[in-house]
């Protein structure tokens, strides 16, 4: 307890003095929960501090390369549907039947089990206004929540920390993964990012080379010190545009002081928490595995980002899809089944989404190609559990170029989750107003 | 205008931006060597790689092998359940014993093969048209790409662009060589035109679908494992791309593009964001593209022109580009005049890093600058430093090389546990007169990683540790030069 105490007192004398309060972002705050309580006692009431124990969490779930909705939450009811999908159509026999209309694929019996639990939501219909079909564009438009004919460098995510969690940890964001999505771009850039918690720290041979390690990590500054709106943030760039505001190496050392301050935390959780329930061995079962520890073990944090690959189905969707969207049920199910044992599932509230659908014909290689609208899950213990939205009708004449038509804008889904779960105002850091959907 | 750098900026510092950005850096002595030559023989001593013969054997299975491919498919066509399954279990193996081989050497032709520029372009190449094996799944076809990359490094975009469309591995990654007439396949026309050589904007999605069309016929031979023209699945009526309407190919299609000006626009600024480390400005892009098409889109007068540019030297551009992986580890073993650690290290560290060869995460490539940096990453350059430079093994796990599926991650594993590593030779990078003392050792060291000094306090740093060190061993002298590298300004070129 002394160490953690000199270790707030450096900190602060280094945010205070030595940045400057222009910096203070830049410099993890503290992983106190006391602290951080002390602090939110004597700031803007907007602002959130997260305290590790009694916060409500997100976890963001991405599916990544357009998951084909229409074989997800299958309308098996549907003459067009089957008109449409001579081969890669799923009978009634196959799928999990939500109601008469439409069932769950048959692999997502994690998802069937959520649902009669009344603890899965499955929006229908989510999309956008002019909809795009490129997996880079769709996937920005998604990450930073922008029209579609609008280019938006910050990330939905980012601005909410930007707007309602400034000063707070770095580990306010958490991502399981070795890159950081572009909806944490900020104008202030928090999110820490790793993926495997056993190497994530500074490997020493010796106490002198860890110590030199931690001097020579603490302020490499190009000069001049950049103030609060000189840039050099992560967010004032396009992906993987180097950026011009400020030198590269400001970016690294404030990287380099998150990573520092954050490794110690993260590995201790890992190493003292277990988890109580079976994961699957994938990608994502194991990355859950990992939250779960972490929500466990009271890390600060407020939004977890997960994903999961593999949707661009375009050829022989039928077994592709099968192996994926089991692994996404029962990865799930897993998470939830360990949140419950933890007594953490009312605060934790998962969302999944994909940069698109896919069309509503198949091709010529039993797959789909890039479509438009598809459906998001919603899952926790205060969900408004059921179905929302309108199934988008398959008729040929309803259908824009081949795809169905949203009617749920994400954003109102967004702006539900803000406003109803996260408790902060949308407007803001949608940029306009969207109306909340009550998801939950 | 491309105004070039007068000569009296020339010198040690220019010389060793120039073989960083242009090459993966050096010793000293190279530097040197360079700065000596003065900037135009400087510049063509690295551009005019054809004058230098490389004489790299090509791996022994590069070459079309259709008794294997014949084999192969006959086990999966009439072999038994179990026939297929070994079948299968057999392929995936060849495959990744493969793969690990062609990562070996490209990353040995970069760190010490005789034309560095070459290499540096072939990696442009790679992150531009990014292929990944992980659904190609053939080794062949992915050094067949490599080599095409290789062998049109500096040529003419017009050639590159229609090789890369006939190119096996993008014909299989873009799904093209499954494109018919009946149910024409959007994927390489939509990313041609995205990513490859125009941008979203200066396309409709009409001209996607028409273009497609275009595409149709342009598919794979599997056994003779080569492009080739199917006129059956062609659609011979016309099309409008680009508000041209006529009965075009994918030979046609692809001229119309080239003939954009926005294309020259579009790959020049990636070529200078590449280099650069940074987006140019429109006046910049304008030069640079009106160069690239007074030269009949041949690259070469281009780079030449960018290279010998005083845009390209000046302050703002010069250490201020985010090292890639691939340009970390092997500037670091160049640097360092050590050897590259064995294929499955590399490959380890690589993906560690966020940069596996031969699989980037889509085909948009890596996105590049500042995103190769994240806590985790920076971490990990921290401590695979330590590996370099003491020849032990980084700290890898089976997650670090886990695929798709299976159990490929263990295998690696196994296998780097038999692995050895040199580490750095301290007497190679530090005469006795420099390792005389600490200030000295500090001051050489900074001088060979960094080609400045880091900022006082570091230094200070720096030297108090060797203080602590009462003989300042060579294992010393290692944990300096790792504590070196474990800085922000390591991780910048």
């Amino acid at each position: 307890m002394n160490n953690q105490i000199t270790l707030q007192t450096r900190r602060e004398f280094l945010r205070r003095t030595v940045l400057g309060s222009s910096l203070a972002w830049t410099v993890p705050a503290f992983l106190s929960n006391t602290f951080s309580a002390l602090q939110a006692e004597a700031a803007d009431s907007a602002i959130q501090t997260p305290t590790g124990k009694d916060a409500t969490i997100l976890v963001v779930l991405q599916m990544a390369g357009g998951n084909d909705g229409i074989n997800t939450v299958v309308p098996y009811a549907n003459d067009f549907y089957h008109k449409a999908r001579p081969h890669i159509g799923l009978k009634a026999a196959e799928i999990l039947k939500l109601n008469d209309a439409v069932g769950l694929h048959g692999s997502m019996k994690g998802f069937k089990s959520l649902y009669d639990a009344g603890q899965l939501s499955v929006i229908q219909g989510v999309g956008y206004p002019n909809p795009n079909r490129s997996h880079f564009r769709s996937t920005e438009i998604w990450q930073t929540a922008s029209d579609s004919d609008r280019i938006e460098k910050n990330g939905w995510i980012g601005r909410y920390f930007d707007n309602a969690c400034p000063g707070a940890d770095p580990a306010a964001g958490v991502v399981i993964g070795s890159q950081l999505p572009q909806a944490f771009f900020a104008t202030k850039p928090k999110g820490i990012v790793f993926n495997n918690p056993q190497n994530y720290r500074f490997i020493a041979n010796g106490t002198a080379t860890e110590e030199s390690y931690k001097k020579l990590n603490e302020l490499e500054m190009s000069s001049p010190q950049p103030d609060d709106n000189s840039g050099g943030s992560i967010g004032m760039l396009p992906a993987g545009m180097p950026m011009t505001g400020g030198r590269a190496m400001d970016f690294i050392s404030r990287t380099a002081l998150d990573a520092q301050h954050s490794s110690d935390e993260v590995r201790a959780i890992a190493t003292k928490v277990q988890n109580q329930a079976e994961y699957p061995g994938s990608t994502l079962g194991s990355s859950l595995k990992l939250v779960a520890k972490l929500i466990g073990g009271g890390l600060p944090t407020r939004i977890y980002y997960v994903s999961q690959g593999g949707y661009d189905t375009h050829t022989n969707q039928l077994q592709s899809q099968q192996r994926l969207l089991g692994d996404l049920a029962d990865s799930v199910k897993s998470f939830t089944d360990d949140l419950k044992a933890q007594g953490n599932m009312g605060r934790v509230l998962v969302m999944t989404f994909s940069e698109f659908g896919r069309r509503v014909s198949e091709n010529a290689n039993g797959g789909t190609d890039h479509g438009a609208a598809a459906p998001m899950f919603i899952i926790g213990n205060k969900v408004k559990a059921g179905l929302l939205g309108q199934y988008p009708s398959l008729a040929p004449t309803d259908l824009y170029q081949g795809d169905v038509k949203y009617n749920v804008d994400f954003r109102s889904v967004y702006a539900g989750v803000l406003e109803n779960w996260l408790k902060t105002k949308s407007t803001p850091i949608l940029g306009k107003t969207f109306t909340p959907l009550p998801v939950v | 205008m491309l105004k070039p750098l007068s000569s009296d900026r020339w010198n040690y510092v220019t010389a060793a931006h120039l073989l960083n950005r242009a090459g993966f850096g050096g010793s000293p002595a190279e530097i040197q060597k360079l700065a000596d030559l003065g900037l135009d023989q400087a510049v063509g001593h690295l551009l005019d790689y054809e004058k230098i013969t490389d004489q790299t054997p090509n791996p022994d299975w590069a070459k079309p092998n259709p008794e294997e491919v014949a084999k192969y498919r006959e086990a999966i066509r009439n072999g038994t359940p179990e026939q297929k399954q070994q079948a299968k279990r057999e392929e995936q193996q060849l495959a990744q014993r493969r793969m690990l081989e062609l990562r070996g050497w490209w990353l040995q032709r970069m760190a010490h093969g005789p034309r560095p520029f070459q290499e540096k372009m072939v990696l442009f190449w790679h992150g531009h048209f990014a292929t990944s094996v992980e659904k190609v799944k053939n080794p062949y076809f992915m050094w067949r790409q490599n080599e095409l990359f290789r062998r049109q490094a500096t040529g003419n975009w017009q050639q590159l662009l229609l090789e890369v469309g006939q190119d096996p591995a993008m014909l299989l990654w873009l799904d093209q060589a499954q494109s018919k007439k009946d149910h024409p396949n959007e994927n390489y026309a939509r990313e041609v035109m995205e990513l490859f050589a125009l941008g979203e904007g200066h396309y409709t999605e009409h001209d996607i679908s028409e273009a497609a069309r275009a595409l149709t016929g342009w598919s794979l031979e599997p056994q003779a494992q080569k492009y080739i023209y199917r006129s059956f699945i062609h659609d011979f009526r016309d099309k409008t791309i680009f508000g041209q309407t006529g009965n075009f190919t994918g030979e046609d299609f692809i001229a119309m593009i080239v003939a954009q000006p926005q294309s020259a626009r579009f790959i020049t600024a990636k070529i200078w964001n590449y280099f650069a480390g940074q987006v140019p400005s429109e006046a910049l892009n304008d030069d640079l593209a009106a160069v690239l098409r007074a030269n009949g889109n041949n690259f070469k007068p281009m780079l030449r022109a960018l290279f010998r540019s005083e845009q390209f030297y000046a302050p703002d551009i010069i250490r201020n580009q985010v090292k890639s992986p691939v340009q970390w580890l092997v500037s670091s073993v160049r640097i360092l005049e050590s050897e590259l650690p064995p294929p499955v290290v590399s490959w380890g560290i690589l993906k560690q890093l966020g940069q596996d060869l031969f699989a980037p995460p889509n085909v948009k490539g890596w996105d590049g600058g500042v995103t190769w940096i994240t806590t985790n990453t920076l971490l990990t350059r921290y401590n695979d430093a330590q590996a370099l430079v003491d020849g032990q093994l980084p700290p890898l796990t089976a997650g670090d090389f886990a695929g798709k599926g299976g159990n490929k991650g263990n295998k690696a594993m196994q296998a780097m546990q038999r692995v050895r590593m040199g580490g750095v030779n301290v007497e190679k990078i530090l005469t006795p007169a420099q390792r005389a003392d600490k200030a000295t050792i500090v001051a050489a060291l900074e001088h060979r990683l960094f080609q400045t000094t880091l900022n006082t306090d570091q230094e200070q740093t720096l030297r108090e540790f060797l203080d602590s060190k009462t003989k300042m061993s060579d294992a010393d002298i290692r944990t300096t030069i790792r504590l070196m590298m474990s800085t922000p300004a390591y991780q910048v070129t």
